[in-house]
């Protein structure tokens, strides 16, 4: 299992866009992907999840199980918390 | 009667109304038995990759044609329709003997509850999921969901809301202008009525209710209000101000093809940025007389592996060969730690802005720099190509950089191909770049000032830092400043200066950057017109 909290970068936040392209890498991994904030618990791979998770300057953790999850993990992070897509 | 809402899209308007029957398809059969699960299910899979088909066709067109911010859009539905999450949902539903496209519907409401209950931004995703479940359900039930069919003339539409698939149905030039109830300034039918150059209010609440049997719509997208059945007087107003917006914009489509030259005679050369190579058929439209900034980077995003020589080769030759003569400046790969490259052993950067980047990690990774140069070289050969190199600080780099040009050239001569004449410049985005400009014009056949990162990298001000908004402008004395050394430099070593970043395209600096010498603009393609008619007017 794999494990990194990073902080949202877009604009808007999680939304449109940069959920699609979220969304997107996380189908390239093999591993299940999870998007955490506080209590709630969601399916990387699913925009219709991932939508409005958080704002813009929010922290999130993602975690990973599997054989990329690692990779997964380090990818997702960098693209949640870039401030362009 | 007047409606008052949020002028989304600039413009005055004036037409007939028209208003579009429900959208939303209502499903006949909404049970079915026991032994018919398991074809029902098959039958919402086959719907929903019809769907995504159609959606990645829209996006494919819609990224051909320059409409970024739309594909966009449909990138976002083309998620939602294969979401696995709400396939699951949907599968639940089937088998508990729901059709497949009430329980589609069904499925789709619940989520789209979800967002309405968030913040407004988030609350107009609601409609999206609507949108999208809905054309999978009609999809369904074998029924185009297009309230558009009676659409004959060109009218303003008048809507409770308008989804990209609603907007996506209407034939072109049919749309005057968009009046909705609900929306705001961010959503989908804004951002399209700005990139179809119609105006547009939204937001005009339930009072639109009462209108849907107006005959006439006076609609002013600047101020945010509409006039139904409006009285002579003020369809007299309307008209006139909606001439004079015509006029505006057939003003400026005037100067889409003239050769730009102050009243002085100075020739000033005006080009389009391209962010990827479809862009360019559409820049051409626009008046672009050649290329001043082609990105690659959108060779080496959204995928798994580097692309390859020939890959690149083809993308480069078909911007070449749709510019004939007129040059095209392609830079080369200006990506830095914040964005991921297969096969490249990146680490983490707290500064990407300040880290391995641009020509620092093309020089010390050839595995990636020379197939960009080779593929340059080769596709040089179908038109007017240039190459540069971004984030250069000393003339070393450039050596160095333009020594690997000369290797491939030598490389590709020996093994037969049909390569072109590549002249090599420097972008001029560091500071250092623009102190160092005289040792750089000894190495360089021209200079292209990127004003956005000299900006940031001056003014110590970060890019993507809203707070700092007031400090992104060239106009900043010690920013003209470097851009006039740059100028002094190239004068003297006899080559051109552009410039390539927003400045280039903004009417108040263009005069004081052709004043300080530059003689190429080049900016996004729609801006271009504009700098023309400025340019002219000088």
């Amino acid at each position: 299992m794999a494990e990194r909290e990073t902080t949202v970068g877009p604009e808007e936040g999680i939304h449109g866009r940069p959920a699609a392209r979220i969304v997107q890498a996380a189908k390239g991994f093999s591993s299940q992907v999870v998007l955490v904030k506080g209590d709630r618990e969601v399916n990387a791979k699913s925009v219709l999840k991932i939508t409005g998770l958080a704002r813009k300057g929010e922290r999130l953790t993602i975690r990973a199980e599997g054989e990329d999850a690692e990779q997964a993990v380090q990818t997702l992070a960098d693209l949640i918390s870039a401030d362009e897509h | 009667m007047k409606l008052t809402g949020v002028g989304a899209s600039e413009g005055v308007a004036v037409g007939p109304a028209f208003v579009p029957t429900t959208s939303r398809p209502e499903p006949e059969r909404t049970s079915i038995s026991e032994d018919e699960v398991d074809r029902e299910l098959q039958r919402f899979h086959d719907a929903v990759e019809t769907v995504v088909g159609k959606l990645s066709e829209a996006v494919q067109g819609l990224r051909a044609s320059g409409g970024e911010d739309e594909a966009g859009i449909f990138e976002f539905h083309l998620e939602m329709a294969e979401d696995p999450e709400l396939a699951s949902a949907v599968e639940e539903r089937v088998k508990d003997l729901q059709s497949p496209e009430a329980a589609v519907l069904a499925a789709g409401e619940d989520f789209a509850r979800d967002f309405a209950a968030m913040e407004e931004y988030m609350a107009a995703r609601a409609d999206d999921v609507r949108d999208v479940t809905s054309r999978i359900s009609a999809e369904l039930i074998s029924r185009a969901a297009s309230g558009f069919d009676a659409l004959q003339r060109p009218s303003v539409i008048l809507a409770q809301s308008l989804a990209p698939s609603d907007t996506a149905r209407i034939p072109k030039g049919m749309a005057l202008a968009f009046v909705t109830a609900e929306g705001s300034k961010t959503s989908h039918v804004s951002i399209m009525a700005r990139s179809m150059g119609i105006p547009a209010v939204v937001g005009v609440g339930p009072a639109l209710k009462q209108t849907l049997d107006a005959r006439t719509v006076a609609v002013d997208g600047t101020t945010g209000s509409a006039i139904t059945d409006p009285d002579q007087k003020t369809l007299a107003r309307f008209k006139k101000a909606s001439e004079a917006f015509a006029e505006e914009r057939a003003a400026l489509d005037e100067y889409r093809h003239v050769e730009a030259s102050t009243s002085g005679g100075r020739r000033i050369e005006v080009a389009a940025n391209l962010g990827s190579a479809s862009e360019a058929e559409d820049a051409l439209e626009w008046g672009a007389e050649g290329v001043g900034l082609f990105r690659t980077e959108f060779l080496f995003m959204q995928r798994d592996d580097l692309p390859s020589e020939d890959e690149q080769y083809e993308a480069y030759s078909a911007v070449a060969r749709a510019f004939g003569d007129k040059p095209v400046i392609v830079r080369t790969l200006d990506v830095g730690g914040d964005k991921d490259l297969p096969g490249i052993d990146q680490i983490h950067e707290d500064n990407p802005f300040l880290g391995w980047r641009g020509i620092r990690m093309s020089l010390d990774t050839p595995e990636l720099f020379r197939p960009q140069l080779r593929a340059v070289l080769r596709a040089a050969a179908h038109g007017n190509l240039r190459i540069m190199f971004p984030m250069v600080i000393e003339a070393g780099e450039l050596e160095a950089a333009k020594k690997a040009l000369e290797e491939c050239r030598t490389e590709l001569e020996g093994e037969g191909a049909r390569i072109g004449e590549v002249e090599a410049g420097v972008m001029i985005e560091t500071p250092a770049a623009a102190v160092c400009a005289a040792e750089l014009a000894r190495e360089a056949a021209f200079f292209s000032v990127g004003t956005n990162d000299l900006v940031q990298y001056t003014l110590a001000a970060d890019r993507g830092n809203e707070r700092l908004r007031r400090l992104q402008s060239a106009d900043h004395p010690a920013v003209l400043a470097l851009i006039r050394r740059t100028c002094e430099a190239a004068g003297e070593a006899g080559i051109p200066v552009g410039v390539c970043g927003e400045a280039a395209g903004e009417p108040d600096m263009i005069p004081r950057l052709i004043e300080l010498g530059v003689t190429e603009l080049s900016m996004g393609a729609p801006s271009i017109p504009r700098a023309k008619m400025v340019v002219s007017q000088l």
